[in-house]
């Protein structure tokens, strides 16, 4: 979308996210985690910013920033803490598929206000029966009139308490076969009778951001938030947006890694075991060589799948190759941190142990790797068909 | 009626560069730029830009000019102030100023803003992080001829007049002076504000200014150093560390005072 930013542009703004996360976010990152306290302090800084619009159009009030930059900003605020970075994650998604999808009105009439982050949005695909069977969901939407009504329950939804609008996955069609065609994705707006806020999940990692169950019961819609307008179009348009999720949570594996890299290259060379650094002492050269190696390849491999995106390519199979080894090195390098920091690694004294608890969240988010890897095989039988 | 702000922002080799990373050629006399570590606008120009951008929002009508002298600008981080809000920027850049002094500083930077036409109000830092000189605001104001409020904690505009809070060790003086007039600034002004990202944005569609001394007028030998630097060393650090123990905290407490008063610290 829009222009390609430039070196100089994506630099300053590089800059600006890793003071924001050093002044405000750092500071916070391991209480909030540990308490599991929402940041809401940090909302007005990240609206003041831009942070709620880094790719909607410029036309829209949004800041127009490409791909790459988007991946820059996402791994920035992952290395100071990765919740903060799913606050403005799943709001992304909803703006993307407006932008392409959304018609001039839609456009119109919530981008700019979700570019400002008076609209903060999320994506409510997931049920507890349907996740990577994302085509398996049993939320209906019934057309009434000028109104779809919506009955049923979303799983996992990432700022579904904070946020205020979603792109609600619901099946206008139940009976369609194929089922992908029966799906329609809704711009649901809160509040709205007969919707509510379900159970806040207790999560291993990705603390303070919240992940709650949606309930629909006899909820309506208007018809203008049908997303493009158009009936059965829903699945395609959400599995689009998805793949800029990719990229989003791919930035924020490579963010999270680079600060366990950080920490551990920084303990080593403080601390002593057996008269001298622990830096000094090969087994740990070898485990700070190899997790640099890794996080440099995934960086690049985002770069890669970014790049794709903003130069208007395919890149399906960049953004699932990205993702999944972004995100496995993630968890690998995460443990190694651990190890580099013995004992104290593994208290709360340190943010490793929270760089450790983060780390399957990107395994798992956004289609796990086990998903991932169907996607890249299909794609490799495809490319190499006769 | 519009006023003219400029503010004098400095490019620094960032503060916080590791030890490990800061080398100094003692032949050459210079800092060694440490390799992949970016400089930074120094951090009281960037609490000067600060201050011209709050007196800007209670003026309402209002131009915020930077100027900076120096070699090998860094686009992206000298664009900051641009970024925060400021109008304007005028990069003064010559080889023959390679090696300015405080005094040549001073000289350049006042020329420079004597040709920007009527400046009301001029801001520095107090003192650059790199040398901590703070000569080169007092050499502005005696060049320019106005008066200089140094360390302001407050700035406030009167009508053709400008009031002061100046810090001092056991509080502050309050100083009126009329227009035009220098006032440097520190920390205290206030943190500087974020740029934003359509601040960058806007930023980017820019492009400073470029003077050189013709520019200006000024030829080599006007800026050449009046002082002389005989040496430049990093001085070696021969901290020595005794750790104090005791019965317990109230005992360890008491054999560390008075270890300290046997070193007549205290
Ligand atoms: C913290 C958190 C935040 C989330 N936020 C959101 C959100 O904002 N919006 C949203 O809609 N969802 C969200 N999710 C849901 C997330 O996208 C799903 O959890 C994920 O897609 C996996 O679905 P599932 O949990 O149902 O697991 P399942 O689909 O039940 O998978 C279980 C296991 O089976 C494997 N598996 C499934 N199918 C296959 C297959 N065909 N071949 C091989 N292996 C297979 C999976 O890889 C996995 O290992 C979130 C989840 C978490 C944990
Ligand atoms: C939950 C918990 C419970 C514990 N309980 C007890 C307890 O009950 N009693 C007790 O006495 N201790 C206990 N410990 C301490 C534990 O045994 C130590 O944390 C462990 O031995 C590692 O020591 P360290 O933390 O000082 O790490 P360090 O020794 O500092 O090690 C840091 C890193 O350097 C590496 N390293 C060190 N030396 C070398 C070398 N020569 N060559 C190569 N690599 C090297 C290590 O492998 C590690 O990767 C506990 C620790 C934890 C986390």
């Amino acid at each position: 979308m829009g222009a390609q930013t430039s070196e100089e542009t994506r630099k300053q703004i590089v800059s600006l996210v890793r003071d924001f996360v050093k002044r405000d976010v750092e500071p916070i990152a391991n209480a909030y985690d540990n308490e599991d306290i929402y940041p809401h302090e940090l909302i007005p800084i990240m609206c003041e910013l831009g942070l709620f619009g880094i790719n909607i159009p410029t036309e829209y009030g949004g800041m127009g920033l490409d791909f790459t930059t988007f991946a820059m900003i996402f791994e920035e605020l992952s290395k100071g803490w990765m919740s903060v970075s799913g606050i403005i994650g799943t709001h992304h998604i909803l703006s993307y598929i407006i932008s392409v999808y959304g018609t001039e009105e839609q456009k119109h009439r919530i981008l700019p206000k979700m570019a400002k982050g008076e609209i903060r949005g999320g994506l409510a695909l997931t049920e507890s029966e349907a996740g990577s069977d994302a085509q398996n969901i049993s939320t209906t939407a019934v057309k009434d009139g000028e109104e779809y009504v919506i009955n049923g329950r979303k799983m996992f939804i990432s700022n579904g308490d904070n946020g205020n609008a979603f792109a609600l996955m619901a099946k206008t069609d139940p009976k369609s076969d194929p089922r992908h065609r029966g799906i329609s994705c809704f711009i649901f707006e809160k509040p709205t009778d007969g919707f509510k806020v379900g159970r806040q999940l207790d999560k291993l990692g990705y603390r303070g951001l919240d992940t709650c169950e949606l309930i629909f019961d006899d909820c309506r819609v208007p018809s203008d938030n049908l997303i493009g307008g158009e009936e059965g179009r829903g699945f395609g348009q959400v599995m689009n947006g998805l793949e800029t999720g990719r990229i989003n949570v791919a930035a924020r594996a490579v963010g999270v890694a680079q600060a366990a890299l950080e920490a551990s290259v920084t303990y080593s060379k403080k601390r002593l075991a057996f008269g001298k650094p622990i830096s000094e002492h090969q087994a740990i050269q070898l485990k700070l060589a190899e997790m640099a190696a890794k996080v440099h390849a995934a960086r690049l491999m985002v770069y890669d799948a970014a790049r794709k995106k903003d130069s208007g390519e395919r890149n399906d199979l960049e953004a699932a190759m990205a993702k999944l080894f972004a995100s496995e090195v993630c968890g690998e390098v995460a443990m190694e941190a651990m190890r580099v920091h013995g004992g104290v690694g593994y208290t709360k004294d340190l943010p490793v142990e929270r760089y450790y608890r983060d780390a399957p969240l990107m395994i798992i988010g956004e289609g796990t790797n086990e998903i991932m890897k169907l996607v890249i095989a299909r794609r490799l039988l495809e490319k190499y068909s006769d | 009626m519009s006023l003219n702000i400029i503010v004098c922002a400095k490019q620094v080799m960032d503060p916080e560069t590791p030890l490990s990373a800061f080398n100094v050629d003692e032949a050459a006399k210079r800092v060694v730029p440490a390799q992949g570590i970016p400089p930074v606008v120094n951090g009281f120009c960037e609490n000067a830009v600060e201050a011209a951008l709050k007196i800007k929002e209670a003026a309402g009508d209002a131009t915020i000019t930077v100027i900076s002298v120096g070699n090998d600008f860094v686009m992206d981080v000298m664009k900051k102030p641009l970024s925060m809000g400021a109008d304007q920027m005028i990069l003064i850049q010559d080889p023959a100023a390679e090696n300015l002094d405080a005094l040549g500083t001073a000289t350049v930077l006042s020329k420079a803003i004597e040709k920007t036409g009527e400046a009301d109000i001029i801001i520095c830092g107090q003192q650059a992080s790199d040398w901590d000189n703070a000569h080169v605001p007092l050499g502005i104001s005696e060049m320019l001829g106005v008066a200089c409020l140094s360390e302001a904690r407050s700035i406030d505009l009167g009508d053709g007049t400008v009031t002061v809070a100046s810090s001092r060790s056991d509080g502050y003086e309050v100083f009126e002076a009329p227009l035009p007039c220098l006032i440097t600034v520190n920390n205290e002004i206030g943190q500087p504000r974020y740029p934003t990202l359509r601040g960058i944005m806007q930023a980017s569609r820019k492009t400073p200014e470029t003077w050189t001394l013709n520019d200006l007028d000024l030829s080599e030998s006007d800026v050449s150093p009046a002082l002389t630097l005989s040496e430049l060393f990093v001085p070696a650090s021969d901290r020595e560390c005794q750790i104090i123990e005791g019965e317990d905290e109230a005992d360890s407490g008491r054999l560390l005072a008075l270890k300290l008063r046997e070193e007549k610290i205290i």
